[in-house]
């Protein structure tokens, strides 16, 4: 890999299509800059890439932080890198006609001036509402100034990766990051475009009694209507020795007002053995804003690992959750909401792949479409192979459809091949119960607040999960202020 | 135009006093109509009384219906200068299964007067809990013809909660579950109900919780039955507890106790019974629906109606009761 001098020009794959937009120059140049090896393999552009992704891909190149030398990226990053841009060549912009893209059209991005943010924001204001030790990560980067890691163990190490003074712990870090991924195109795009890696590090044995809060902010924006779209890419990875313990809560939040932006996280989970981790996500982005998430979680013999997701932002959102299985008796607990309140897109697909004996898995995936023009897509594959045996996987999805042509399209779906198991699935898609709406009337509460009570405890069956009582209350209140007016329209 | 208010008991919620207005014109004669010489007893019992009411039309769709706030409460101070008042008023009440159509009650008649306790007993699919769902107004059933007269009120024409406010509960025979929300925030949301009927401040989380809290006893339940969600992975005897609990904080002039009895062991139906017999005063009214002998040796009915293929056949006290021990329902009819 090598350092090349600054030229004003981007270098740019062969015609691009007309309808390609084209994306701006990165407004902050730098006097170096480092190239990764889009045009060492260029010969296979014509045949492979798409113009749109390798324009996307040197953009982002482009834009990320200059450094004096290439020495101070640090070389799990760098592998990070090489790896994702090797596999960009040959990814194409999904379409409706891939089978993970089915329902969930991503053109909107296409079709929208993608321009990296290069920089973190030059003035953040950010209330602390949280009483947790906070890392703050806004448009990517990680902003040092605004976090409070006070309240962790020492021996836990939460920050850049650029930041490990320990050699032990980097050579640990080092041995998992990247490895083993099955990630798509936008897994790349951040492995390509995330200026740093943030790592949070439980030693062996350590049991963190509070949980570290990653809070995400999306500053840089279009305003709304208009088709800017600045991406940024911020990328964790959680490392969790031997039973070792430890909550993280990810909540992903807008700036002011309903801004265009694309945030396109990627986190990365390695529990070692009898290790756990209780994963809260929050995703709260703009109404005009594309999130695509991928959360990778591997799990070794006798680790826990316990998701709860609340997702109700974005135009476009897109969680890609895979869990592999490294070793036996492993406990894997995942229960997810989406709320879809505009004409908006929320995705879930996970896929949890059982490789050992006596794994428990449990899957509670439900959503609320309250908007006609609202969609919500499921898709969650469990996977138990031959030597999973004795397995014991539960999966169920519910959703709950307010509006005529409000949509939903679930996909739940188990593959066993091993013959010693216990697994169960279901999917209901309705409308709230008309019984239980009489429930409620016969006791004198009308029928508009009973339809109330009932989306509301549609989606509290997930939200009372999340194991931190503000955080929890929190999306309570705003679960309600969004349903609101939906709940008014539908009554 | 005459109206005839009668004062009715204050609540221990201070609401305003309540009143309600005559009934229809037919009270004046009241019970011409029992044509079967089964209702008898009834008939003898109720023409010799003299009658609190008076013709009112206008008055009847215009009178706003005062809310009933747990006047089990109320101490048992009579206001009819003990002259009963009628409750509840069923004629020649017919109804079907909305979707199906299919005829189900085909001309019940039935009255009820305050602080009288009667039983509704039949064989399987003879109507008693369609009876039932229909007063509270079931959206499953559709009345076809008949009147229903609840305190005054055409019964009919209001909407479920409504009838729950004018002071009508029905125990439901297999309570639902509400997953997600919790017993107390549902008994909450009821009883505030009442209050903004009342036009009275409603009761905070922490309010309501002294309010509630001594009527757990009543129902023989522990404080943490309040925060499970409602009926959710109840056994059988917590989820007629828990319809008890409801009527003891929402109250009711007229309870419907739709079988009760039914899933329940011995001691628990004791419990619920017991309760039951405590929320009793002179003013409100229980009709109760069983198949079992059990349930009114512990709740002891004044009248005892039987069911049969959508028509009361037979009125009588508690001796039809022993009869129908003996020889079954075939004794009867």
């Amino acid at each position: 890999m090598a350092a090349l001098a600054f030229t004003p020009h981007i270098h740019r794959p062969p015609t691009p299509s007309p309808s390609t937009p084209r994306i701006p120059k990165p407004i902050a140049r730098h006097k170096t800059e480092r190239r990764v090896s889009v045009q060492t393999s260029a010969s296979l552009q014509t045949s492979f890439s798409d113009p749109f992704v390798l324009q996307l891909a040197e953009a982002l190149e482009d834009s990320l932080p200059s450094s004096s030398s290439s020495s101070s990226v640090s070389l799990p990053l760098q592998n990070l890198r090489d790896n994702s841009s090797e596999t960009l060549l040959s990814t194409p912009w999904p379409s409706r006609k891939d089978e993970p893209f089915r329902y969930t059209d991503t053109s909107f991005i296409k079709s929208s001036q993608v321009q990296p943010v290069s920089h973190p924001p030059q003035s953040l204001s950010i209330s602390s509402d949280t009483q947790f030790p906070n890392f703050v990560i806004a448009d990517g980067f990680a902003v040092n100034s605004v976090s409070d890691l006070s309240g962790l163990p020492n021996e836990v190490f939460v920050g850049n990766l650029l930041d490990i003074s320990s050699e032990s712990i980097l050579k640990r870090v080092s041995e998992f990051v990247s490895k083993g991924s099955e990630g798509d195109l936008f897994w790349s795009i951040n492995g390509i475009g995330a200026p740093d890696l943030t790592v949070v590090y439980v030693p062996a044995g350590c049991i963190v009694e509070n949980p570290i809060h990653l809070r995400y902010f999306s500053i840089e924006g279009g305003e709304e209507g208009s088709s800017k779209l600045p991406i940024s890419n911020p990328r964790v990875f959680v490392f969790v020795e031997k039973g070792g313990e430890i909550g993280i809560i990810e909540e992903f939040l807008g700036g002011d007002g309903n801004k265009s932006y694309w945030a396109n996280a990627v986190l990365e989970v390695v529990v070692e053995e009898g290790g756990k981790v209780r994963h809260s996500y929050i995703q709260k982005q703009s109404f005009s804003a594309a999130h695509i998430k991928w959360t990778s979680v591997r799990q070794e013999s006798n680790s826990t690992y316990e998701l709860v997701e609340v997702s109700t932002g974005g135009r476009l959102s897109r969680h890609n959750l895979h869990i592999t299985q490294l070793g036996p008796d492993t406990v894997t607990e995942l229960s997810t909401f989406h709320l879809a309140v505009s004409d908006q897109t929320q995705d879930l697909h996970s896929k949890l792949v059982l490789d050992h004996p006596r794994g428990y898995s449990r899957q509670l995936h439900k959503c609320i479409v309250s908007h006609s023009l609202g969609q919500a897509v499921f898709d969650g594959n469990i996977k138990v192979n031959r030597y999973a045996q004795q397995t014991d996987a539960g999966q169920l999805t519910r959703s709950l459809l307010l509006e005529p042509r409000a949509t939903v399209n679930v996909k739940p779906n188990l593959q066993i091949i091993a013959d010693d198991v216990k697994c169960s699935h279901g999917a209901a898609i309705s409308d709230l119960e008309e019984t239980q709406l009489f429930y409620f009337r016969a006791r004198g509460i009308d029928a508009e607040t009973a339809r109330k009570a009932l989306v509301l405890s549609f989606g509290a069956e997930v939200i009372q999960q999340l194991p931190y009582p503000s955080v929890r209350k929190e999306i309570e209140t705003h679960f309600k202020e969004l349903l609101e007016p939906a709940i008014k329209a539908s009554s | 135009m005459a109206l005839n208010l009668l004062p009715y008991p204050p609540c221990t919620l201070s609401s305003p006093p309540q009143s309600y207005s005559s009934s229809s014109a037919t009270s004046s004669v009241p019970f011409t109509r029992y044509a079967s010489p089964s209702n008898s007893l009834l008939f003898t019992l109720t023409a010799t009384r003299p009658l609190p009411f008076r013709t009112n039309h206008a008055r009847r769709h215009l009178t706003p219906l005062s809310a009933s706030l747990s006047t089990f409460d109320s101490p048992s101070t009579s206001g009819s200068h003990g002259k009963k008042k009628l409750l509840l008023e069923v004629k020649d009440l017919t109804a079907v299964i909305a979707e199906s159509g299919k005829e189900i009650l085909k001309g019940v008649n039935l009255s009820v007067y305050e602080g009288e306790v009667h039983a509704v007993m039949g064989k399987n699919g003879s109507g008693k809990s369609t009876f039932a769902k229909v007063l509270v107004g079931h959206p499953d059933y559709e009345v076809t013809g008949g009147s229903v007269v609840f305190k005054g009120e055409n019964l009919l024409e209001m909407e479920a909660e409504e009838r729950s406010l004018a002071g009508l509960f029905m125990s439901f025979q297999s309570p639902i579950e509400i997953p997600g929300v919790s017993n107390i925030d549902f008994l909450n949301m009821a009883y505030n109900a009442r209050r903004r009927k009342l036009n009275l401040p409603e009761l905070g989380p922490i309010e309501f919780y002294a309010y509630i809290f001594p009527k757990l006893d009543l129902v023989n339940m522990k404080t943490d039955f309040l925060n499970r969600n409602v009926n959710e992975g109840f056994s059988g005897g917590e989820r007629k507890r828990n319809e008890i609990l409801q009527l003891a904080v929402l109250g009711a002039d007229l309870s419907i106790l739709d079988e009760i009895d039914s899933g329940l062991d011995v001691d628990a139906l004791r419990d619920v019974a017991k309760a039951v017999n405590s929320l009793l005063t002179t003013q409100n009214s229980v009709l109760m629906i069983t198949h079992y002998q059990r349930l009114i040796e512990f709740i002891k009915p004044a009248y005892i109606h039987i069911m049969e293929d959508g028509k009361i056949v037979k009125t009588g006290d508690i001796s039809i009761a022993k009869i129908l021990e003996k020889g079954g329902f075939k004794a009867i009819s």
